[in-house]
This record gives structure tokens, sequence and C-alpha cells, in this order.
């Protein structure tokens, strides 16, 4: 493991660490809510490692304007490619709580463990 | 790219996440995710990536919150254990 | 020990991240391999092929098109999907549970929001229009429409909101960005050549220019007007309390 790239990339550093937060949210938090509070932060966090790739020191806006050259700008595939992915968010965001309502109509709480022990009913 | 000023965000970030993910009143989980989503959205333009920083600002703070708010007012406040 | 085992498959999770982030080129260099192979002639001739000055527009709109229409086409199926879980509202008013607070909303609130709102709608349009030349575009003004319309709903009330808005007038107009980027990709299937090109057979120096605008422009404002009124009706649909009510009355 290469300590000083690790340290020197601080903006994936900071990414993986969202990410972990969010799985840790996803998989140990019973609420339904919180499991998609911790899904929209790991979607975030991936977001904000695909675009740290494409960072120049010193870069610009991907945008033609008078006395910015064209090699000075930054990446622009992954910003089009994330803009994209924002929009899929923020749809499986929405379906997932019209869901939530319609749960919480049927069995009566949020709460993962007791929606899974009334099935039956 | 300033450092300094990104290093800081990146904290805020962390912290709001993990402010998010820890309370226990949704309302405020809610609340404290619009910040998250804001800080997100100043990172994009140190990133300068001017169409992102637009994009999340309205859809983060605009759409998402309050779908979250929504949903928390039809069914449970508080997360019970 | 079972957030022992937790915490243990979650920092093994992070090794392996970590491992590949020790893998990764340096940040902020200059040649890394992810800007030496497209990116060049994407920057340097985005310009004169794609039509646009905002080199993001032209990649998503004309570079890669097709990922586009795969985007209009989750967030329409979101709205599907949303409405096939909670029933569209009927004809008449619809009530919601915003309505009924005991704190009424102050008149400070609703002046604001009266002045406020045209301004923001203004600068929506501002943005959708102004896809290519600045940063924006369709989806983002699509977003800040939908976000005033809510804005009005949460101040105002609910069937205030529906009576300026019935569910009549909103049906046509959730689809429109779906049908005006596929109506804009068939028409080069319709005239010979191939689909989502903004080439078309016959027209050549500055007046394909100009159609190449024309179709840039239509699109985006299909994005913008579909994406607004399809965020505008997930919130209506979500917010609207009649099916509670009548649940309550036949349990």
């Amino acid at each position: 493991m290469n300590f000083s790239r690790i340290l020197h990339n601080v903006n994936y550093l900071f990414s993986v660490l969202l990410f972990l937060m969010g799985l840790y949210a996803v998989t140990v938090k019973p609420n339904l809510i919180k499991k998609l509070i911790g899904l929209n932060i790991m979607e975030t966090s991936v977001f904000l490692f695909i675009v740290s790739i494409g960072m120049v020191e010193g870069g610009q806006a991907p945008i033609v304007t008078e006395g910015v050259k064209t090699s000075r700008m930054v990446n622009p595939i992954p910003q089009a490619l994330i803009l994209t992915g924002i929009v899929v968010a923020v749809s499986t965001t929405a379906v997932a709580l019209a869901l939530c309502i319609k749960l919480h109509e049927a069995y009566g709480s949020l709460n993962a463990d007791e929606i899974i022990e009334r099935f039956g009913s | 790219m300033n450092w300094t000023l990104d290093l800081l965000l990146m904290i805020f970030l962390v912290a709001t996440a993990a402010a998010a993910i820890v309370l226990r009143d949704l309302l405020a989980a809610a609340v404290v995710f619009s910040a998250y989503s804001l800080m997100m959205a100043m990172l994009w333009t140190q990133l300068r990536a001017p169409d992102l920083a637009i994009t999340e600002a309205a859809v983060g703070a605009g759409i998402t919150t309050v779908l979250f708010i929504i949903t928390i007012y039809k069914t449970v406040r508080k997360e019970g254990k | 020990m079972r957030r022992l085992l937790i915490t243990g498959a979650l920092a093994l999770v992070g090794l392996v991240l970590l491992y590949g982030v020790g893998k990764m080129p340096p940040m902020n260099t200059r040649l890394a391999p992810d800007k030496t192979h497209v990116v060049p002639r994407y920057l340097e001739k985005g310009e004169e092929e794609a039509g646009a000055k905002n080199i993001i527009t032209g990649i998503i709109l004309n570079y890669r098109g097709y990922d586009t229409s795969g985007e209009v086409t989750v967030i329409f199926s979101a709205l599907c999907a949303v409405i096939a879980i909670l029933d569209r509202e009927k004809k008449g008013r619809s009530r919601s549970g915003v309505d009924a607070s005991a704190i009424q909303t102050s008149v400070i609130v609703k002046t604001v929001v009266r002045f406020s709102l045209p301004v923001v709608v203004l600068f929506a349009v501002y943005v959708i229009l102004h896809g290519e030349p600045s940063p924006g575009g369709g989806f983002q003004g699509g977003a800040v429409i939908g976000a005033s319309v809510i804005l009005f709903t949460l101040v105002f009330g609910l069937p205030v909101s529906t009576r300026r808005m019935p569910p009549g007038s909103r049906i046509p107009l959730e689809s429109v960005n779906v049908l005006g980027f596929l109506a804009m990709g068939f028409l080069g299937v319709a005239l010979g050549v191939e689909f989502l090109t903004y080439l078309l057979p016959g027209i050549h120096g500055a007046l394909a220019d100009t159609v190449r605008s024309l179709m840039l422009t239509v699109i985006e404002i299909g994005i913008g007007v579909g994406g607004g009124v399809i965020f505008v009706s997930i919130v209506f649909t979500m917010i609207r309390e009649d099916q509670y009510e009548l649940q309550q009355d036949t349990a």
C-alpha cells in the first residue's frame, strides 16, 4: 500500500470514507428512511470520486470563453456522466420514498425488522 | 486548487454525513441531509463543474429534501428502536 | 459480537478500496491517462462539431446523446412508478395534510413568495435557454421550475395549486421530454440518415448550423419543461391525502 500516494489523493480518501459511512447506514440502521439517507450518501461519494479524477491543477471550467486555452480545461467527460447520475439518483429516491409511504400504510411501522415480523398478517 | 478550502469543505461534508446518520429525529436528519447537499454543491464549484453545482443545488436542496420531509410527515417522525 | 463483525467487514471493504486508491495516478496531473485519449479532441473540436460553447452540453446532447435518451427514460419511468404505487388523483379538488396545519402561514411568508416566484421562474427559463453559451441546460432549469411550484404549494396549500395546475394540463406535458428527444432523434431516420444526428441531408453551411441550433433548443426546452412537470406531479401525488380518508372511513 502506497501511503504517500493515498495521502496525496485526498479527494479519493474522503470519497472512500463517505462510501463506508453510507454502507454502514444501509446495513446497520433498521429504519428505512435512514437506509435511504445512507444510499444517497453512497451515491454522492461515488460522484465525488469520479469528478475528482478529471481535475487539473489550476484548470478552468470547460466552457469556451475568451482567453482560456483548451489545454488548461478540466476533463469534461466525467461531469457529463455524473449529470445523468444525479438524475438517476433522484429518480430512485422518489420511487423508494413512495414505497416507504405504502409500506407504512400496510404494516404500520418503518422498522425493517418489524415489517419482516408482520409479513404473515 | 485551493487546498485549505477544499479540505475544509470535505471535513464539513463528513461531519454533516455523520450527523445525518446518527440523529434519531428523522426530520432533523432530513434537514442535515439538505446541508450535506449544499456542501456538495460548493465542492462541485471548487472542482470547476458549474453544471453539476447548479444541478446538485436545485435537485438536492429543492427536490430530495422536500420528498424526504413529505414522507416523514406521512409516516414516523422518530426512529424507534 | 455483531458490532465487531460489522466493523470488521467494513474495515475490510475500506482496506480494499484504499489499496485501489493507492494504485491510481496522483491527482491533478496534466497527463493522466484519462485526459490523453479522447478529451483533447472533445475540447478542441467541441465547439464546431457540437455547436455549443458549453462543452458539457455538447457532450451530453451530441457526442453522447444516447446516454441522455436513457436519462429522460429513467426520469419518466420514475414518474410512472410513483403513480403506479400511489394512485393519481381523481377529478375535483385534492386535499393534503399541509392545509390543515394549526399554524396559519404568516402574511410575510405569503408576500415574499408572491414577489419572488416570478423572478425564480424567469431565472429557470433563462437557465434552460442558455444551455449552450453558459453553464446551464435543460435539466437544471426543469429542476428549478419544479422547486418553485413546490414552494408555492407548500405555502399556499394543495387546493390552490391543483386549481392552477390541474391534472388535465399536467398529463400532456409530462411526456414532452421523452417525445421531444425521440422526435429530434428520429428526424434523421425519417430523412434517410442515422439516428440522433444533427447533419440532415441536403443542408450545408450556415443553414446547417442554424438547424442544429434549433434542434438543440427544442431538445433542451423539452427536457426542461418535461422534467419540471414530472417533479411537480411526483410531489402532488405524494402529498395528497384523499386515499387515506377513504381508508379510515372503511376501516
